[in-house]
């Protein structure tokens, strides 16, 4: 092609026609673009280190309440089986939703909020459970269920040094607030948000079907009637919520409703069939292992 | 037994889910405001798709537009409690990346290069830092400059029909840096990895509409510098 026209303008464009060829260091978007890919790979492994510690507490906190789940009136083990749960709900705060909190140190806790929500709905689950076994014994003075404001406070942490005195009001206090420099940050705080402590607290009424029919099935009746109580009230105090954005807590309720009509119905048995089913249900339990409870009931 | 549910705990709830909807009505009303400034200066652009000579004033009348945006988001950053702009963020993360791309556009078509988020952050009164507070979140820019690279295909396709055979190279090699950019990042499997992935589409239209031009040799920069790219002035 012939070179007819010269004096085109050039005002110092990109300097290279394939992009592919080799990275061009002074060109300014490849500079712009590496402070980017910075950022966005230190916040992705934030958030994959997040995941990988809600993880682990999501598996301690169910084989928290698979052990809870372990206590039964014929055995007589509940004293040591809360006591066991409440050392491993204990290390869970102390240890992991520690660690947590250190990542989420200064950061905006409501980014990360998908990494660590299903660990903490999880521990929210078995640490109500927990709360719930222990208060069936108390005869005079029932314990209510922590709300979001104890467990807030339950979960605060303090660096080797001693602690300065902050706001605590448990609502709106944020761990990323009024501290920039990370050495003048000596207490810290694993946040709980609300909305997770209540999505936490409505996986509990599962929890509760299933230990009012094992109750059946070890011939609890009396435990049978509470849990079932409990579930009412529980699904009383949701259908109040008037939630028209949250999705989540809708399906959970629908969920909630289920298990209230089962605890209802095996309310129902206990009532019409009076202690047969809860005999029967005992020795079909325990029929082959368990001599040494054979006839107890 | 009973007393061990707390009724209490649900209406205390209430009142937080009560607070939470009254302010995200309120920063509702505040995105829809900068949406119709947003909406306006992207109107006011489109006519750089059939009139290259009004590109400057388009550009100028724009750039009044996002002004006016700065100021509402000063009023959404006294909105947000701090430490808490994800909590919020979805109301508005839509409507910024479109206003991150009307800069970019803007900027390109008066400058001819690419705005850095912290010139962005700027014109939009944000801060590039969260922890700084109110600020322009990085993926909400790189997703604003994939909207423009989608219009600048658009664009460089319609400059060749309104004659202007040079822009299409010059957009060429934008594009090609921008890719080469955006190569350079670890992308999750996540939204911007989806629209990452349609980068490619505007790459192709763009070198079609190249190849279109100097297969015909229809731009003289191809004709006269074989081995030296073409970089044609902007207007």
């Amino acid at each position: 092609m012939p070179k007819n026209q010269s004096g085109g303008q050039r005002n110092g464009g990109p300097k290279r026609r394939q992009p592919a060829v080799a990275l061009d260091e002074d060109n300014p978007i490849i500079l712009a673009f590496t402070k980017y890919s910075n950022e966005l790979t230190q916040k992705h492994d934030r958030h994959e280190r997040i995941v990988k510690l809600s993880r682990d507490i999501t598996i301690e906190s169910k084989r928290i309440i698979f052990l809870l789940h372990s206590i039964d009136s014929r055995k007589q083990n509940k004293e040591k089986v809360l006591e066991e749960a409440r050392q491993r709900l204990n290390k869970l705060i102390e240890v992991n939703f520690r660690a947590v909190a250190l990542e989420l140190r200064d950061q905006d806790v409501y980014q990360f909020r998908a990494a660590y929500s299903p660990g903490l709905q999880e521990f929210i689950e078995a640490y109500t459970y927990m709360e719930y076994l222990c208060s069936e014994d108390s005869q005079n003075e029932v314990k209510c269920v922590s709300d979001w404001q104890a467990l807030q406070a339950v979960m605060q942490y303090v660096e080797d040094e001693p602690p300065k005195p902050k706001d605590e009001d448990g609502n709106e206090v944020d761990t990323a607030l009024s501290t920039p420099a990370e050495e003048s940050l000596k207490k810290f705080q694993f946040f709980v948000d609300p909305t997770e402590y209540v999505l936490g607290l409505s996986d509990l009424t599962g929890e509760l079907m299933r230990r009012c029919i094992n109750s059946l099935g070890s011939g609890d009746t009396d435990a049978c009637m509470e849990t079932c109580k409990a579930l009412q009230h529980f699904y009383k105090g949701y259908i109040s919520l008037n939630c028209q954005r949250a999705r989540e807590l809708w399906r959970k309720i629908t969920t909630m409703r289920q298990s209230v009509l089962k605890a209802e119905n095996v309310c129902y048995n206990v009532k019409v069939r009076g202690g047969e089913a809860a005999k029967w249900g005992a020795t079909f339990d325990q029929k082959p292992a368990d001599d040494v409870d054979e006839g107890f009931y | 037994m009973s007393n061990f549910v707390n009724m209490e705990l649900f209406s205390n709830y209430q009142k937080y889910i009560d607070n939470e909807q009254e302010l995200r009505e309120n920063i509702r009303i505040v995105v829809r405001e900068i949406e119709h400034l947003a909406k306006e200066a992207q109107i006011k652009l489109q006519v750089i798709h059939s009139d290259l000579s009004q590109i400057s004033g388009a550009c100028g009348l724009a750039r009044k537009q996002v002004e006016a945006c700065a100021e509402k988001y000063k009023k959404l950053a006294d909105l947000v409690p701090p430490g808490q702009y994800y909590r919020y963020s979805d109301h508005w993360t839509y409507i910024t990346q479109r206003l991150i791309f009307i800069i970019a556009l803007v900027i390109y078509l008066e400058a001819g290069f690419l705005v850095t988020r912290e010139t962005v952050a700027e014109m939009l009164g944000l801060k590039t830092n969260h922890a700084d507070g109110f600020h322009l979140d990085v993926e909400d820019y790189l997703l604003g400059i994939l909207q423009l690279a989608s219009e600048l295909s658009r664009f460089a396709t319609n400059s060749v029909t309104m004659g202007d055979y040079e822009r299409p190279l010059n957009i060429s090699h934008f594009i090609g840096d921008l890719n080469t950019g955006f190569r350079l990042l670890n992308l999750k499997n996540d939204g911007l990895r989806k629209r990452f992935d349609a980068l490619k589409y505007d790459v192709k239209k763009i070198e079609e509409v190249v190849y279109d031009v100097s297969i015909r040799g229809l731009s003289s920069k191809e004709k006269e510098a074989q081995d030296e790219p073409a970089v044609p002035a902007s207007e």
